[in-house]
């Protein structure tokens, strides 16, 4: 007689404990009220709010987004109800979802990350702060902090001081060395790395010979990055001790394991929210289905066994 | 108007079927679902992840009792997705989200209402026309198209038999007035005087011009217009803030989710 044993999906990102490793990624899932009616989102390891500024931000004209083969370009230019409103309007609306949640913050210069994160600080309801230093969309202040190592190092350095909330550092792909890019996260007190990120993409019309995009380039996500992403994701892992938390591309249950097997501690789900608003709960429901079938009781226990050839 | 929470569902094709230019889709859901005209689905039925994204269509019909439903779309191919559509049968299944946005409004004021739709811009004026026959209000249908083949047949036309409701135009005169309808409907209005077009009202949906130049017109006339308008959409309720348009905001302008304050908005806000 086989006996059927719920298995353990409860993950770790530094002090931080989810019940399972699936997160909403940022920017993707609104505050996470927007989801709601479809599921009770406490289901999921957390819920990654969209990104947050000091002040409310306009975002980008029209001309935001644009379907590419197997992904989209989006230019959303971060619009935003900025931190004060957050913290007054939508902050206490989420206690009662019973979710974990991370914010995640931008800034455009680093004075004004470090006031999104002091403000951030006194909100109970949130677990750790996702910095996103890597925002390709927004042009203002030119700095990508996220581009280079020691911008990156300065950066979180600076907002890790600023908050005694777990800082996570969201890496942008678009550099050469990603091993570099998370070790100066790390060295600089961040107690996880998640990437990738968007891609930065273009698209032309040929016929009006103008950009898709108001912004002319945009971050592209969905499953074309995928490949990139677990390259990336596999590589960050090797170069760093902290939690990476793998995001890019992830449709399914199996995508969500690929990350899982090269090492991430969880990972994040984005662009497939849009065609289908299930796809988060549906992937934890398809990992334990895949645990139970292969008799894995632990997350611990398949979580970074890639096997390579000797 | 009330927002029923949206849903998804997985539904399955019950006819797909080309009449003229137009495509009509009757697909079985789960569950009965309420909607007001002018709401939309987001609607993907291809396997695979090329088309990524599902498609906005605006809900035509819907029906059936508890916990069996039915739902129904008009559409015209012009793409990929549209195409993609257009190719499913009877039996094959369909993922929707539904219903979304925040459709017309009625107020259940003494009015008479003008329906206005250019193009496929008819399957969200359609189910505004029905509610509206349902609460026997007056009301007079404009349709614009290029050509007559590109009108839809007229037996889909809610309470279309009742003689002077109806106006066709087509940009080449091959059916109805010959031009535009807002030069259409610049003819109603001037047929109306001496009374003028107090107490009337606009509900339109179709192209960004055709509803710019409705709004131009009437709104200096003090008539009420709404306009649905159409934006690119990768997830259609409220959450990726891609489908935005440019509105007044009071004195400032700012940027709102075609997908959730609109599809349908006053036309007084909208920065064309
Ligand atoms: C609320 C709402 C309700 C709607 N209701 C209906 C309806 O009831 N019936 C109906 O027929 N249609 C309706 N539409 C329009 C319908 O959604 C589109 O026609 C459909 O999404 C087109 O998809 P496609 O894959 O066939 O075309 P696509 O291949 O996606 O696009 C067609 C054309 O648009 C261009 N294009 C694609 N993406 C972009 C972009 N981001 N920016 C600029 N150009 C781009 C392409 O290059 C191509 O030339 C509605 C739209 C909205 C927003
Ligand atoms: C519409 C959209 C908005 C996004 N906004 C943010 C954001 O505000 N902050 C951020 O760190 N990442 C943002 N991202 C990036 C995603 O969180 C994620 O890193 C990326 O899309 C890759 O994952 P995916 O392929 O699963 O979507 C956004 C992505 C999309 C598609
Ligand atoms: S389509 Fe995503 S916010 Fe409107």
């Amino acid at each position: 007689m086989t006996q059927s044993v719920t298995p353990d999906l409860s993950a770790r990102v530094g002090s931080v404990l989810l019940k399972n490793p699936v997160m909403s990624a940022s920017g993707t899932f609104g505050y996470g009220l927007e989801f709601t009616p479809f599921y009770d989102i406490s289901r999921l390891g957390a819920v990654i709010v969209k990104g947050l500024s000091l002040l409310p931000t306009p975002g980008n004209p029209p001309g935001r987004i644009v379907e590419t083969p197997a992904g989209m370009l989006n230019a959303i230019g971060l619009q935003n109800i900025g931190v004060e409103r957050f913290v007054t309007e939508v902050a206490p609306r989420l206690d009662d979802l019973g979710a974990v949640y991370v914010a995640n913050i931008y800034g455009r210069t680093i004075e004004e990350y470090e006031a999104v994160a002091r403000r951030l600080s006194e909100v109970p309801a949130l677990a750790a702060i996702e910095l996103n230093a890597s925002c390709p969309n927004v042009k203002e202040g030119g700095i990508a902090f996220g581009s280079n190592p020691e911008g990156l190092s300065g950066l979180t350095r600076r907002v890790r001081a600023a908050t005694p909330k777990p800082l996570w550092v969201k890496l942008s792909p678009n550099v050469s060395d990603i091993g570099a890019i998370a070790r100066a996260a790390e060295e600089a007190g961040a107690d996880a790395v998640t990437l990738i990120n968007t891609l930065v993409g273009m698209a032309v019309d040929p016929r009006t010979r103008r950009p898709m995009l108001s912004n002319v380039t945009g971050g592209l996500s969905g499953p074309a990055v995928k490949p990139v992403a677990l390259r990336m994701v596999w590589e960050a892992c090797k170069a760093v001790k902290i939690p990476v938390v793998g995001i890019g591309g992830i449709q399914s249950a199996g995508d969500a394991l690929e990350f899982l097997l090269v090492g991430a501690a969880a990972v994040q789900v984005g662009t497939a929210n849009f065609r289908n608003p299930n796809a988060c709960v549906e992937i934890v429901d398809g990992i334990r289905d895949f645990f139970v079938r292969e008799r894995i009781f632990r997350l611990d226990d398949y979580r970074g066994k890639l096997l390579l050839r000797e | 108007m009330p927002h029923g929470n949206p849903r998804f569902v997985h539904g399955k094709i019950l006819h797909n079927t080309g009449s003229g230019i137009f495509y009509r889709m009757e697909v079985a859901i789960p569950e009965r679902i309420d909607f007001v005209p002018g709401q939309f689905a987001m609607v993907s039925g291809w396997p695979g992840n090329d088309p990524l994204l599902p498609r906005p269509l605006a809900i035509f019909r819907s029906g059936g009792v508890r916990g069996k439903g039915t739902v129904e779309f008009v559409y015209k191919v012009v793409g990929r997705g549209t195409a993609l559509l257009s190719g499913l049968h009877a039996g094959d299944p369909l993922a929707l989200t539904l219903p979304l946005g925040h459709g017309f409004e009625f107020p259940g004021e003494d009015r008479s209402w003008w329906l206005v739709g250019g193009g496929v811009g008819f399957s969200s004026v359609f189910p505004a026309a029905a509610a509206l026959e349902g609460q026997r209000a007056d009301f007079e249908i404009f349709l614009g198209a290029r050509t007559r083949d590109q009108l839809p047949p007229g037996e889909w036309i809610p309470g279309g038999a009742v003689p002077g409701r109806v106006h066709l135009c087509t940009d080449d005169g091959t059916a109805g007035f010959f031009g535009t309808v807002a030069a259409a409907l610049r003819d109603r209005i001037d047929r109306r005087r001496p009374t003028g077009p107090a107490r009337v009202a606009i509900l339109a949906c179709g192209p960004r011009e055709m509803l710019k130049a409705v709004a131009e017109l009437a709104l200096p006339l003090d008539i009420r217009v709404q306009v649905s308008l159409e934006s690119w959409m990768a997830c259609g309720f409220g959450v990726c803030w891609g489908c935005v348009t440019a509105v007044r905001d009071g004195e400032k302008s700012g940027y709102r989710r075609v997908c959730k304050e609109g599809p349908v908005f006053d036309a007084r806000e909208v920065v064309w």
